[in-house]
């Protein structure tokens, strides 16, 4: 089939780049970045332009089977722009996916404008395993009421679909709420975990137990158990403040979802606070080492990342900051240009490996749980650090071990 | 007073006058609003409905040139050591020289705006490094009353970044008490403000402040440094702040120079800033700034701060008038007559000149006051019926709170209160009834500014303070001390200590009876 992709965003991406792969003619009306985290995407990318069943291209095909909206939900402008211009040269075929997560209204808007089938199709799949999620979906939602659209998207993602059917169709705005709702619902089963690991913390109880506990009960599954330093990314957020409006309007006066997200904003900080009580309350001139900048492993993105929260904290205290991560790159410093004063950027040094962070630090921050973080050289560590203090946000590290070989520990409940 | 030229034809006048029915005055003379009302840019004052001529204004400014009143703006203004009996100047038009700032004033500000800008980015930390959500000014006087007027006047306006600001003042600490009910010691942050640093009244609340801290702090954060944490002193002394354990960044400084109940111009101002950024507290200086300005530079019979101090002396020595009523018709200016009564009467309230001699004559009236449209179902009574002749400020503001349908109909109905209250108390009414007989004649000032604003506050804070000074210039008084508070407070630690030996008998029979029943009571 013909099919045309709209963005730039890793989702848009990862669409175009799997649909060429099962031999559909595809283009992308879009950009392809120099720096791309997402695991495997740059190559399947690579193949799939060498083999001409994707282009990159500025104008998209009129006559295609499928005009897909991948678009990042700030570029809505843009979609109700082409969508005009679509609804213009639209034939009987035409069928318009909307992939991108936007804001109801602008869906809304969407619809009216593209006088054509439009399906519903929300992308469930997870940053650094993007291509996975695409690929073999645990399931497909499909929001449409036209028949015929419907029977022809089934067919461009049967290739998709052969393992069981995980396909399930539905109203356009049932799709909606199913993605916001899903956003929600691992918020909400994140904040949760991390008030429960502050009384784990006040109890003597280990919250990495009562997570294998809990998540073996299979009405409530291991997934988005852990606790942490609070949720990042940029969509979790955003959908909470999306649903939160809707609650509003249906006139429900509960702070469910508000709670969720203070006590987010809150867990962001929560390093900070163990950093500093441990300090007496001074942290001015101390060397914090940090490993881990972006809000999951396998990305650049830092959209949310509690790291950020971190470094403005210590900033504020005084603290002189030394930073590793694998994939830290101008995004950084462009949140650093935008929201630190020369003084603060003076005071951050980003270095080339994690070791060479750690010299004379009074403490490591671990903030994101890369691959290698997860067994470190703590001899290294002890001989490099001034002070052997290890704030621990992801849980990696066994706790009795480190504190009898002579480590300060600051894990998350526990 | 007595001994100057005017004196005499003034009160030859006043004779005259008192026979006078305002009343009369608007009758004979079509232009009396033109005449007798003066404005600069934000605020109008109408005098008009005061027992004042041509003659007597005239008076009045030739009394105000024979004293001098002139040179003695300008020392007041340069920084004079105007405050004799303690040998200080009284440089508060210093703290809002926006326009030449004085090196130490702008350093405070820089404090004061590291200490805002910290609060509001949520960045500055309790003991258990979450961020504060509180502020509670501690502070009694000067160090309480301005800041708490001011930030209840403009809490609509107030930056949604601020943190939730709270002050408690009296000794009796009830008011502390029911606020740490309330509120979370790990958000919470203390401002102890007090010029000396040793007033009994702000410290021992900030004692009781520390040991909740202490009390409510986990095991691992009892040290020094994390309690001192939640306290900012504001003070004139730096030594006796250290001493209490303020930690260097957390202390503000301001000077012997500035006088409590002027310093709210200063780092007492504190809260001022944090809920209006340093932005609107600057504003408000610069509103007091154009005030000094125009104090200085306008003529007299211009002059708002000047006109106001020399009608205030013709009520209270020619007319013999002996209250004084601050009306403000918009509630949010409750704390506004609060304010003045410390303002006025702590400057004025006194009885000795300038070299040591007694008055012979009435210096300032007792001051009270209310919102207007309070005030009117309480103490008004006594304005129309009463028989006290009374002098009452109206202050009213051109634009109310909103624009939409109701809000306009509530600023409409505002007005027409305020201004038939002012024309009631002018022209009284005749009755067949006694009951029903107003007898009118009451005088009053209206002052007529344009909205609720940091920059409006401050003009109309620096109108009184100048029209305070003018009258005190007129009384050859200091209005800068204020030994009358000094000796109850000596007492006060005598009968304290009395009562901690539970012995009384050094004491007059009054106070060793209360005491005695005080004693006997079981709870």
């Amino acid at each position: 089939m013909i099919i045309n992709v709209f963005g730039s965003t890793i989702s848009a991406l990862v669409t175009a780049a799997c649909l060429a792969e099962t031999g559909n003619n595809v283009t992308l009306i879009g950009q392809i970045p120099n720096e791309l985290a997402e695991p495997g995407l740059k190559k399947l990318l690579k193949q799939q332009m060498e083999l001409e069943t994707l282009q990159v291209s500025e104008s998209h095909q009129v006559n295609a089977d499928f005009h897909i909206f991948a678009y990042g939900d700030g570029d809505c402008s843009q979609a109700l722009k082409i969508t005009a211009k679509l609804a213009k040269e639209k034939h009987d075929n035409s069928c318009l996916i909307i992939r991108s997560n936007f804001s109801i209204h602008i869906v809304r808007d969407i619809i009216e404008a593209a006088q054509m089938p439009i399906i519903i199709n929300p992308d469930f799949a997870p940053e650094g395993a993007a291509i996975e999620g695409f690929q073999r979906p645990d399931r497909t939602i499909i929001g449409a009421t036209n028949g015929d659209a419907v029977a022809k998207f089934r067919r461009l993602l049967a290739p998709f679909n052969r393992f069981r059917d995980t396909f399930i169709q539905m109203t356009p705005e049932s799709a909606i709420l199913t993605k916001y709702a899903t956003n929600v619902l691992i918020a909400t089963r994140i904040s949760l975990m991390n008030e429960l690991a502050l009384v784990a913390e006040q109890m003597n109880a280990d919250i990495e137990e009562v997570r294998q506990g809990l998540g073996s009960d299979h009405r409530i599954g291991f997934s988005y158990l852990y606790s942490g330093v609070g949720f990042g990314g940029a969509y979790l957020e955003r959908d909470l403040e999306r649903v939160q409006t809707l609650i509003d309007e249906s006139g429900s006066k509960e702070n469910l979802l508000k709670s969720v997200y203070n006590i987010n904003q809150q867990q962001k900080e929560l390093l900070f606070r163990k950093l500093w009580t441990h300090y007496q309350c001074d942290l001015d001139k101390k060397k914090i080492a940090i490993w881990g900048v972006s809000y999951k492993p396998n990305t650049n993105s830092i959209d949310g990342a509690p790291s950020l929260v971190m470094i403005e904290a210590l900033l504020h205290q005084g603290c002189e900051l030394h930073i590793f991560d694998p994939k830290l790159d101008d995004i950084f410093q462009n949140w650093m240009q935008a929201n630190l004063n020369s003084e603060q950027r003076a005071r951050i040094h980003t270095h080339a490996t994690m070791y060479d962070c750690l010299d004379q630090a009074d403490a490591l921050c671990v903030l994101t749980e890369w691959k290698n973080f997860w067994s470190p050289n703590f001899t290294t560590l002890r001989e490099k650090m001034a002070a052997p203090v290890i704030l621990d946000g992801r849980n990696l590290y066994d706790k009795i071990w480190l504190q009898e070989n002579g480590f300060t520990y600051f894990g998350v409940g526990r | 007073m007595k001994q100057l030229k005017a004196y005499q034809p003034l009160s030859a006048q006043a004779e005259q006058l008192k026979q006078t029915h305002l009343n009369s005055l608007f009758a004979d003379n079509a232009q009396r609003f033109a005449q007798f009302h003066v404005q600069m840019p934000g605020i109008m004052l109408d005098f008009s409905k005061q027992k004042i001529t041509k003659e007597v204004l005239d008076g009045l400014v030739s009394m105000a040139e024979e004293a001098d009143l002139k040179q003695w703006i300008e020392r007041l203004i340069s920084g004079d050591e105007l405050n004799h009996t303690e040998g200080r100047k009284a440089w508060h038009t210093a703290l809002r020289n926006v326009s030449n700032p004085v090196q130490e004033v702008a350093e405070q500000w820089d404090k004061m705006a590291f200490i805002v800008e910290e609060l509001h980015l949520q960045q500055m930390r309790g003991y258990s490094g979450k961020a504060i959500t509180d502020v509670v000014n501690i502070g009694v006087g000067g160090s309480d009353l301005g800041p708490l007027m001011i930030t209840h006047a403009l809490e609509m306006q107030k930056l949604p970044q601020s943190p939730a600001i709270h002050f408690v003042s009296t000794l009796d600490g009830r008011q502390l008490q029911s606020l740490l009910a309330k509120l979370n010691p790990e958000t919470t942050l203390f401002i102890v403000a007090s010029k000396s640093f040793t007033t009994i009244d702000t410290l021992s609340l900030a004692e009781t402040a520390k040991s909740w801290m202490k009390a409510n702090c986990q095991s691992n954060c009892q040290s020094q440094n994390a309690i001192m944490r939640h306290f900012i002193g504001v003070s004139a002394n730096p030594a006796k702040m250290s001493e209490w354990g303020i930690l260097p960044q957390m202390q503000l400084a301001f000077w012997d120079w500035v006088g409590g109940r002027f310093s709210m111009w200063s780092s007492i101002g504190l809260t001022i800033a944090i809920q209006h950024g340093m932005e609107g507290f600057k504003a408000m200086l610069e509103g007091a700034h154009a005030v000094d300005e125009h104090f200085r530079n306008a003529p007299f019979k211009e002059n708002i701060p000047a006109l106001l101090g020399l009608i205030g002396v013709w009520n209270t020595n020619f007319l013999n008038l002996a209250g004084q009523a601050i009306l403000p018709y918009d509630s949010r200016l409750k704390h506004f007559a609060g304010y003045l009564e410390q303002l006025v009467m702590e400057s004025n309230g006194k009885h000795t000149q300038r070299d040591g001699t007694f008055v012979d004559y009435r210096t300032c009236p007792i001051l009270w006051g209310e919102v207007g449209p309070n005030a009117q179902h309480a103490f008004y009574q006594l304005l129309h019926q009463g028989t006290e002749r009374v002098m009452s400020d109206f202050i009213l503001f051109k634009e109310g709170q909103g624009s939409d349908e109701r809000s306009t109909f509530h600023q409409n109905l505002n007005i027409a209160n305020c201004l038939a209250q002012s024309r009631a108390m002018m022209v009284g009414q005749q009755s067949d009834d006694p009951h029903k007989h107003y007898p009118g004649d009451q005088v009053s000032n209206t002052l007529l500014l344009t909205r609720v604003d940091a920059y409006h506050l401050g003009m109309l804070v620096a109108i009184y303070e100048h029209k305070v000074f003018t009258e005190s210039v007129i009384w050859n008084i200091n209005p800068f001390d204020q030994w009358g508070v000094e000796l109850g407070k000596k007492i006060a630690l005598s009968i304290l200590e009395s009562i901690d030996q539970r012995d009384a008998s050094e004491l007059d029979q009054s106070t060793q009876g209360i005491l005695q029943q005080i004693w006997e009571h079981k709870t």
